[in-house]
């Protein structure tokens, strides 16, 4: 029987550092591929992903397991993507919340590193390039929700916001990409499926 | 309900999230609002474009194993050491390969090497034996000359040490002179305040013992 996130962290504060291995193996794909959705970039994204494993090592033992151990973790990556964007944002002196214009060449700037790696569909990289052009704090919402699958409790509890707050951004984070994509001539695809209540 | 107010039902039900009552409620608006009908599914068509944005295939590999060194195929590799062993051949047998006016020739055999050693050995002969003359006739230096000229130089650095030593005694005593008088100055001043003190205290005294002589004489 596989052990539970929750097992592996009590087995690691018991002494058995090993169980934290476990705990990389698991988590490690989903944290590179929330960091890189946010960050648009593969090494940066590795980069960071250990930096939040590392932090999660050396915090693991006085975690108390009052929140779920992936939203803690999802908390510290996210933390620690935040800090590298606001860096970023020092260095390049470019707000990604203050790009109004939704011009390609605009969105690039945006978030230009999103496009060097993407190696999939036009569709793929336009969706790439609307969702580096949102707010942070609608861009974070929206990956949590959309490709982490997180329930709207558990954003909350990641980024530590009232539920109301995770629905209000991801409303208008929705709102924004719909229209920055019908800009780029992308209006609905393949709609998903209507999830059964 | 108005629309602002079934929002949150509405991205409940998109994401499955809701629950039978949200779904009521979404439907129950819908019925009557055809704005937020095409709304929701606006937001599932959306969802779908959404999923198109995949994350690249490398993304969380661990850092590749270094590969294996890679092999060469048997084929390949025959052929390649039968050349390395005709080469190692040939150079041991002391083949030689030229290409001259007369064109590309190969010459198997040792006889070149005897003879390149041998013009070696004379040309180092020569150049020896020019060596020999060439040192022969530089004349060997006159050690007495030598040993005079190197006594001058200790000479002239003991010399020129003994000036630098004065130079620094000279500087030392006049600083040492000039320390002393500063000190002298200060006692002298020093004593003139006592002599001041001690000759007005005197006075007083003999002021004194004469009102007292006065004294003892009126009585």
């Amino acid at each position: 029987m596989t052990p539970s996130d929750e097992d592996l962290v009590v087995a690691f504060q018991s002494g058995d550092i090993p169980a934290f291995d476990q705990l990389v193996r698991r988590w490690d794909r989903k944290i590179q591929g929330v960091i890189y959705r946010l960050v648009g970039n593969h090494d940066e994204a590795r980069d960071l992903s250990q930096e939040a494993f590392l932090k999660a090592y050396r915090a693991l033992g006085t975690f108390k397991q009052e929140a779920r151990f992936s939203s803690w973790l999802y908390q510290i990556a996210i933390n620690a993507t935040r800090d590298r964007l606001r860096r970023r944002r020092r260095r390049t002196d470019l707000s990604l919340d203050d790009v109004e214009d939704t011009s390609e060449a605009a969105l690039r700037d945006a978030g230009p590193s999103a496009l060097e790696l993407i190696e999939s569909s036009d569709l793929s990289r336009a969706v790439a390039a609307a969702m580096a052009a949102l707010p942070e704090e609608q861009r974070e919402v929206v990956i949590l929700k959309e490709y982490e699958g997180l329930t709207f409790p558990e954003i909350a509890e990641t980024l530590d916001v009232p539920l109301s707050t995770v629905k209000t951004r991801l409303y208008r984070g929705l709102g924004q990409l719909r229209v920055r994509l019908e800009r780029q001539g992308i209006r609905g695809g393949a709609a998903v499926p209507v999830p059964s209540a | 309900m108005d629309c602002e107010a079934i929002r949150e039902d509405i991205l409940d039900v998109l994401y499955g999230e809701g629950g039978e009552a949200a779904s009521r409620r979404v439907e129950a608006h819908q019925a009557s609002c055809a704005d937020c009908r095409r709304e929701l599914a606006d937001l599932r068509r959306l969802r779908g474009d959404l999923a198109q944005w995949r994350l690249p295939e490398h993304l969380g590999a661990r850092p590749a194993v270094p590969a294996p060194p890679r092999r060469l195929p048997l084929g390949l590799a025959a052929a390649a050491g039968l050349i390395l062993g005709v080469t190692a051949a040939l150079a041991f047998s002391g083949a030689e390969l030229r290409y001259d006016e007369a064109g590309f020739s190969v010459h198997v055999g040792r006889e070149t090497d005897a003879r390149a050693l041998a013009d070696l050995e004379r040309r180092h002969r020569q150049e020896m034996a020019a060596l020999r003359a060439e040192v022969a006739a530089v004349h060997p230096p006159d050690d007495r000359q030598l040993l005079q000229t190197v006594a001058a130089m200790i000479r002239e650095s003991e010399a020129r040490q003994d000036e630098a030593r004065m130079a620094s005694l000279r500087v030392l005593q006049q600083r040492t002179e000039t320390q002393r008088q500063y000190d002298l100055a200060r006692m002298s001043a020093g004593l003139s305040y006592l002599d001041g003190k001690a000759g007005l205290q005197a006075a007083r005294t003999t002021e004194l013992v004469g009102h007292l002589l006065q004294a003892s004489q009126q009585k």
